[in-house]
């Protein structure tokens, strides 16, 4: 199936009277630069040639706060929780195959090891997400090197492939086939793909090699290149909240008299706050740890506890560090090592027992 | 001996999530000036959720937040917390009268391998407000007397202040067959008639042979390290040294990420761990 | 001129190091994309052929004179914008000047990377050449390539344009850059001047500040980092540089810098190392039209 450039502004505004349509799009006129996806409507064009947005999709899954429940005292004035569900549906339009593999390990972190995530859930079951394979890579992509195909993302539940004259259209899951029924009046019927000549496969140009990375990194916490790599961090919180992956929250809340809501907020390891007990104990105080914390998680922790990497080659990281802290130079930088006793496992970071009677 | 297997696989059918249920605070009592345990029950007086020695729930001061804190104790219409008031929630928690509304979700974690321990003997080691997690194995060992060897419990505090359940111990434990009790301070205070001790020597003291003994720790990070170094100098092995971590919680579930320590959630798949299983893990060691 | 004070650095920070005067030099190095520059941190005189100066050393270095400050004597590379910064933290307490050896670089504004325009803080900078200094690289910038803004109006014509704006403007204008703020922190981060041991918004048990990323929470955080920062604000255009979602923060601390200088003729920050900043001090003779 074919969907013509000319069909498409149709195809949005036809979709987006059923549903919620998030679409790539600068969302600010005053700056340049910073875009996200953006729901599709009056004032919100979107841009497929956007390689990645600013802020990735990530939000739409888990908002930067999200309310879990209210609390209070009914008219009778028993107290209540009540736990608070939002979620239309939602179509994603034009995720790049980086922010579809990023809501792969998003589920693994909210659906799986025992718990599920209520409110991630009901996100996500109502989530439809529409892949455009890149037609050209930012200097910052390298996805490729991550295992990621750039021109598909097979997760997705409808991918689109830029050809000359528009998109091929491919339903890759239950909910794209159903998907892609409204979709039918602006779609054309092709002969074989063969026939449309393939905007040819795109390749990053920034590229890594992960060959032994993680195993290096088994070895390396107490090595001294986090010491080194670390000194410029100046551990904002810009990295994690621009990484489409990047999952961490804090649980707070609003009172308002004798009623309020709890809520649910992102939050960074690179801040000092995050891993603070009460009575000021914090086992990542330093900036090295929690420098090494985010790396380690990325290229080592979650492939231990999930079984892939979760850095997934957006660059947005890459793109926004302020101080040109690249994960990409650090994966070069752990390939060239040789690993000798100063990659023994140890320890210096300190976790204090004594059950959890004063966490705060 | 076997060595003692701990699960980490601490997915539990019906535990809540991230979402609390509405509870009261049915009695208050206070263990030290600093310290008070509270026992919790729904609003029509049941126990919230059934739980295993070892495991942890979230309690939440409604306006003021929510921490976790391990379950001291359970009965059949409570579960207990016993808390030492050191930051703002836990102040907030202290604040609180009888009949109080709070919120609760849970269990969460593991638990410590009572099963495992069965036909051993086992030594607990605590001190100050470590006694509170350690206090929910050491009852239902009591519970199942007949299914464990002898008993220890080496127990120290600053000062007699920083002692919680000097009652239990005194009254209610040490007179079980073959329980013995050990309780020290570190400094001398007028009208303490007992130990003044630090931990570590006062457990090289007793002797205890290693053979067949299972060690439970828990205390504060100087005491944990030097107790560590005397029982594995003493000839303990680490898989036999069993103890529970601490660490910054707030969903409780394995998904918010500050618990993370190597590959591992301490909520989830902690807090119970043998030293020999920390050492496996990066960063962990103290 | 960057060139040569390229290899002058190099060769500094070289003896620096291999005398053992100072145990590091913080300086610039390349980054792996295009022009691209970061932080360097020099320990061995081995290191010091890895220093980099050209037109795109973007990042200003004097909070790392603050961050390294327990890592024994510095050399730190001060073009006007650090060095009014390594002022700023000595009249604050932050760092003694015995702990730091300043490599005065003369400066012609640094260029985006990608743009090739001048940096929008290097546009408003007012002092090409460092105001403290051990040694001078090069010889002063007197003819600058970038013209230096000359007069308040100059200085401050940005403000008072959004000041002619409506109130309802001035609230459009600004809800929609608080709403893109993500909270990162990066402005806080990367300023100079932000050395307290806990920020107010790390006192959750206080409650100052909420964690709610939503407009009301984004523009209390801005505000009171502006009215924290602002007689002391040195006019770096760090915060602005480093914020990953292009808020126009430099106006925000320039209206309240105005507003001190209308009322105190405070002046500019940071151009020596005395205390002089005007919420610092008390004087008789200070207008209390507030009260």
């Amino acid at each position: 199936m074919l969907l013509k450039n000319d069909r498409l502004p149709e195809l949005l505004q036809s979709l987006s009277a059923e549903q919620r349509v998030y679409v790539p799009s600068n969302t600010s006129n005053t700056s340049a630069g910073v875009s996200r996806f953006a729901l599709y409507g009056t004032g919100v064009e979107p841009d497929f040639e956007l390689v990645n947005t600013t802020m990735p999709p990530k939000d739409l899954l888990f908002p930067q706060t999200q309310k879990m429940y209210r609390y209070g005292f009914d008219t009778e004035g028993l107290p209540f929780i009540n736990a608070q569900h939002d979620g239309d549906e939602v179509l994603l339009f034009g995720i790049r195959s980086c922010d579809a593999r990023s809501i792969e390990c998003m589920d693994d972190v909210f659906l799986t090891k025992g718990f599920v995530d209520e409110f991630y859930q009901t996100r996500r079951e109502k989530l439809i997400t529409v892949a455009l394979g890149c037609s050209h890579v930012a200097e910052t992509c390298f996805c490729d090197s991550m295992g990621l195909d750039a021109n598909r993302a097979p997760s997705a539940d409808v991918q689109l492939t830029a050809v000359s004259d528009g998109y091929e259209v491919h339903a890759q899951t239950e909910k794209g086939t159903t998907a892609l029924e409204a979709w039918r009046p602006f779609l054309t019927e092709t002969a074989a793909p063969e026939a449309s000549p393939s905007v040819p496969n795109v390749q990053c140009t920034l590229k890594v090699d992960m060959t032994g990375i993680k195993e290096k990194l088994d070895l390396m916490f107490d090595h001294p290149l986090w010491d080194e790599i670390s000194k410029k961090c100046i551990t904002c919180g810009t990295c994690t909240y621009v990484c489409p992956t990047c999952h961490c929250f804090d649980i707070s809340q609003e009172n308002k008299m004798n009623a309020g809501e709890r809520f649910r907020c992102w939050d960074s390891c690179m801040f000092s706050a995050y891993t603070e007990m009460a009575g000021n104990h914090n086992p990542r105080a330093e900036k090295m740890p929690r420098v090494r914390q985010r790396f380690m998680h990325k290229l080592c922790f979650f492939e231990d506890r999930y079984g892939k990497s979760l850095c997934v080659g957006c660059g947005r990281c890459v793109e926004k560090c302020p101080v040109a802290l690249d994960i990409t130079m650090l994966i070069d930088q752990i390939g060239a090592l040789e690993l000798g006793a100063a990659g023994q496992p140890g320890a210096t970071e300190s976790v204090t027992e004594g059950g959890s009677h004063v966490a705060h | 001996m076997s060595p003692i297997k701990i699960d980490h696989d601490c997915a539990r059918a019906g535990a809540l999530a991230l979402v609390p249920l509405v509870c009261k605070v049915t009695e208050i009592s206070e263990e030290t000036p600093d310290v008070k345990a509270f026992r919790v029950s729904t609003l029509e007086g049941k126990r919230p959720f059934e739980s295993q020695p070892g495991q942890t729930a979230m309690l939440s001061v409604i306006p003021s937040g929510e921490c976790m804190f391990c379950i001291s104790a359970q009965g059949d219409d409570y579960l207990e917390f016993t808390v030492k008031r050191v930051g703002y929630v836990t102040e907030q928690l202290h604040a609180l009268s009888v009949g109080a509304t709070v919120g609760l979700r849970g269990p969460y974690g593991n638990a410590f391998p009572y099963d495992e321990l069965k036909g051993k003997d086992v030594l607990f080691v605590g001190g100050g407000i470590g006694l509170a997690p350690l206090r929910a194995l050491l009852t239902y060992l009591l519970d199942h007397r007949a299914d464990y060897g002898r008993i220890d419990l080496v127990y120290s505090g600053s000062t007699p202040d920083d002692l919680i359940f000097l009652h239990d111990i005194k009254n209610v434990w040490s007179q079980v067959p073959d329980v013995h009790t050990h309780v020290s301070i570190y400094r001398p205070c007028e009208g303490w008639e007992g130990e003044v001790c630090y931990t570590a020597p006062f457990l090289k003291d007793l002797k205890l042979p290693q053979e067949n003994r299972a060690v439970v720790l828990c205390g504060g990070p100087s005491l944990f390290r030097t107790c560590k170094e005397m029982l594995l100098g003493l000839g303990f092995a680490a898989e036999d040294i069993i103890t529970t971590l601490e660490m910054k919680m707030k969903c409780g579930i394995g998904k918010c990420g500050r618990c993370n320590v190597g590959s591992r959630y301490i909520c989830l798949d902690g807090p119970v761990f043998t030293l020999s299983e920390l050492a496996d893990l990066p960063g962990s060691e103290h | 001129m960057t060139q040569a004070i390229e290899a002058a650095l190099r060769k500094r920070a070289q003896e620096l190091l291999a005398s053992g005067e100072v145990a590091q030099v913080i300086a610039w190095g390349s980054g792996r994309l295009t022009k691209q520059t970061a932080p360097l941190f020099v320990t061995t005189p081995e290191q010091a052929d890895t220093i980099v100066f050209n037109d795109y050393c973007v990042n200003a270095l004097a909070k790392y004179a603050f961050t390294e400050r327990d890592a024994g004597k510095l050399a730190v590379c001060v073009r006007g914008c650090e060095a009014r910064g390594i002022n700023r933290l000595i009249a604050d307490k932050q760092i003694e000047r015995e702990q730091v050896y300043l490599l005065g670089i003369p400066c012609q504004g640094m260029k985006d990377r990608l743009s090739d325009e001048p940096l929008a803080k290097c546009v408003a900078c007012t002092h090409r050449n460092p105001v403290i200094y051990d040694e001078l690289l090069a010889s002063e910038v007197t003819v600058p390539v970038v013209p230096v803004p000359q007069s308040a109006a100059e200085r401050f014509a940005e403000v008072k344009e959004i000041e002619a704006y409506t109130r309802e403007e001035r609230l459009a204008l600004y809800n929609d850059a608080f709403d893109r703020c993500i909270r990162c922190y990066a402005c806080r981060e990367g300023c100079p001047v932000c050395t307290c041991r806990e920020c107010f918004v790390d006192q959750s048990d206080v409650g100052w500040q909420g964690k709610q990323g939503n407009t009301d929470e984004n523009r209390y955080y801005n505000l009171v980092r502006v009215f924290h920062i602002g007689d002391r604000c040195i006019e770096c255009g760090e915060c602005e540089r480093v914020c990953p979602m292009g808020l126009p923060l430099m106006t925000l601390n320039r209206k309240w810098i105005k507003d001190l200088d209308e009322l105190f003729a405070a002046g500019e920050a940071g151009l020596t190392e005395e205390l002089d900043n005007a919420l610092g001090h008390y004087d008789v003779h200070d207008v209390e039209e507030f009260m």
